[in-house]
């Protein structure tokens, strides 16, 4: 259970036997997204089986980083302490060129520019030595 | 080729008994108590002792220490059932115990089920608690490193709506001002001061298109529910029964940017169950008690739950069908929004409106004549949707 103190920071992602090599590839400055070798889908987020054919050959190959916005949201009450000083901040749906949808929050403008079908681009934010998010700023 | 369900539990389960603790603010009552309390009026309103209880199906509470909360209930009221869960599938836990309950009843595994939840999320949560509530609600490691509140989700669904389908900001603040003036005639309810559309548009953004007044309340309360077979109902000379006639479900996803459209609910499939397990369809229905966590949700669950043809609902609304003389008066109690929202127990609300309508009991707000009623249950971001049908002996 989170205690007050530990609210006070953001969460921090904890990566799982599942999603290491995404983790690794965004400290490397890729967004890493999974295609399958049997059926061909492409997938984000990461586990060790394929979502659509439930095969388990699949590849990890770095996205082109260009998407478009499908929707979002500007919070204005942050959920918690930790992003209270970030608002208002955009988050965003996006859709990737590859086909997967990711969720993320707009950096580098204002949380007012944003709009539907704009086209984005990624940006890898580094948090700590550990943890890098895949965040978009326009394109 | 289409399984066909031969035999079904339509009609087979009554519900018997209805009770309901004080809701709002209803300060130093324990989530068990404010179950407890409800579940007492339950039985005396269906007129037998805590001991008939064979079953019982609560929620979880996010203001109670105990994980197996049924459990833990069980021993406050003082049974040992021989049947007992705690489901937990968010905001459509509701209709889920309503649904497995009635299964349950009808495949001989209890006799009489009750089916309750309580909780305290204005006055019980310690600052711990609501933290946790506010920031462990979505996926630790996709989603709330980028800060989601609760809200934001459903809003973004919102906001694809609106550029969709032209759904207006109006149209979204019409709900609140439909359910507050129903709420107004709801005896107990949390807010029964009158609001306008600009009260909506001006009571400040949450997170857009979410004003204050777009968002549901948070509510202290309990509702507690007696389901039996229509045998046994029969026997115990139960004056007005009211019948589960249908159910039905969906889960499309579990993270939002899996939702398969944004636009388009789980609640598509799981009505069309239900209405296919009654043998009935939206037009039937006199009433409706549908999930409102934030306005928006209701325009979207009015057209996946067949009430107007997709990307109408928010002109529905804004003609006056959610309401008297509607084509489909939905949350006449005032719903999450207006009369209280203890979290799941919240949708039990809903069904407690339901089935006093059906009864004839709601007075100054009764929908004349009502034999026919659905309540729709949902949660995280759409991920989860339960329908229940409902309906009087004559439906049957």
């Amino acid at each position: 259970m989170i205690s007050s103190e530990d609210a006070m920071k953001k969460p921090v992602p904890v990566p799982d036997a599942d999603s290491a090599a995404l983790w690794h590839g965004l400290r490397d400055g890729m967004l890493l997204l999974q295609h399958c070798a049997d059926c061909g889908h492409v997938q984000y987020y990461q586990q060790a089986m394929c979502r659509q054919c439930g095969g388990e050959n699949l590849s990890h190959r770095p996205a082109s980083g260009r998407g478009k916005i499908h929707s979002f949201s500007v919070v204005h009450r942050a959920p918690g302490p930790a992003f209270k000083a970030d608002t208002p901040y955009a988050v965003l749906l996006i859709d990737l060129e590859e086909g997967p949808r990711i969720i993320s929050t707009y950096t580098g403008g204002k949380p007012e520019d944003v709009v539907f079908d704009m086209e984005v681009m990624l940006v890898c934010e580094k948090v700590n030595d550990e943890i890098t998010l895949p965040r978009f700023r326009k394109a | 080729m289409p399984f066909i369900r031969k035999q079904t539990l339509r009609g087979k389960v009554a519900v018997i008994g209805i009770g309901m603790s004080p809701v709002g603010k209803v300060p130093g009552k324990s989530p068990l108590w404010l179950a407890a309390d409800a579940a007492k009026k339950a039985l005396a309103d269906a007129g037998i002792g805590k001991s008939e209880i064979d079953g019982v199906l609560s929620s979880h509470a996010f203001a109670s220490p105990f994980h197996r909360f049924s459990v833990a209930f069980s021993e406050y009221l003082g049974i040992q059932p021989t049947f007992s869960n705690t489901l937990q599938v968010s905001g459509a836990t509701a209709a889920t115990m309503f649904n497995i309950g009635a299964a349950a009843i009808h495949g001989g595994l209890a006799e009489v089920v009750l089916v309750v939840g309580g909780d305290s999320l204005l006055t019980g949560l310690t600052p711990d608690l609501a933290l946790r509530s506010m920031t462990e609600s979505r996926d630790q490691q996709y989603e709330m490193p980028f800060g989601i509140p609760v809200a934001n989700t459903f809003a973004m669904t919102a906001h694809r709506h609106m550029k969709a389908f032209g759904t207006t900001p109006e149209q979204l603040a019409e709900v609140a001002v439909v359910q507050r003036r129903h709420a107004m005639r709801t005896p107990g309810a949390q807010q029964t001061t009158p609001i306008t559309v600009d009260d909506v548009l001006s009571s400040g953004m949450v997170t857009t298109p979410y004003h204050k007044l777009d968002c549901s309340l948070i509510s202290d309360g309990g509702a507690a529910f007696i389901l039996t077979s229509a045998e046994h109902a029969k026997a115990l000379g139960i004056k007005s029964p009211i019948y589960i006639l249908g159910g039905g479900e969906c889960y499309t996803h579990e993270h939002i940017f899996l939702m398969p459209s944004l636009t388009t609910t789980g609640a598509v499939e799981s009505s069309r169950r239900a209405y296919e397990m009654a043998g009935y369809g939206p037009k039937d229905m006199d009433l409706a008690g549908v999930y409102d966590c934030f306005t928006g949700t209701v325009i979207m669950m009015l057209e996946d739950l067949g009430f107007c043809p997709k990307g109408e609902g928010g002109r529905f609304v804004e003609d006056g069908q959610m309401t008297y003389g509607g084509q489909i008066p939905s949350n006449t109690h005032g719903g999450l929004l207006s009369f209280a929202h203890s979290g799941v127990p919240g949708s039990l609300f809903h069904f407690h409106e339901v089935i006093a309508q059906l009864r004839g009991q709601c007075g100054e707000r009764q929908v004349p004549g009502a034999e026919l009623g659905l309540v729709h249950s949902l949660g995280a971001g759409f991920a989860t949707n339960a329908t229940t049908i409902l309906g009087t002996e004559n439906t049957l």
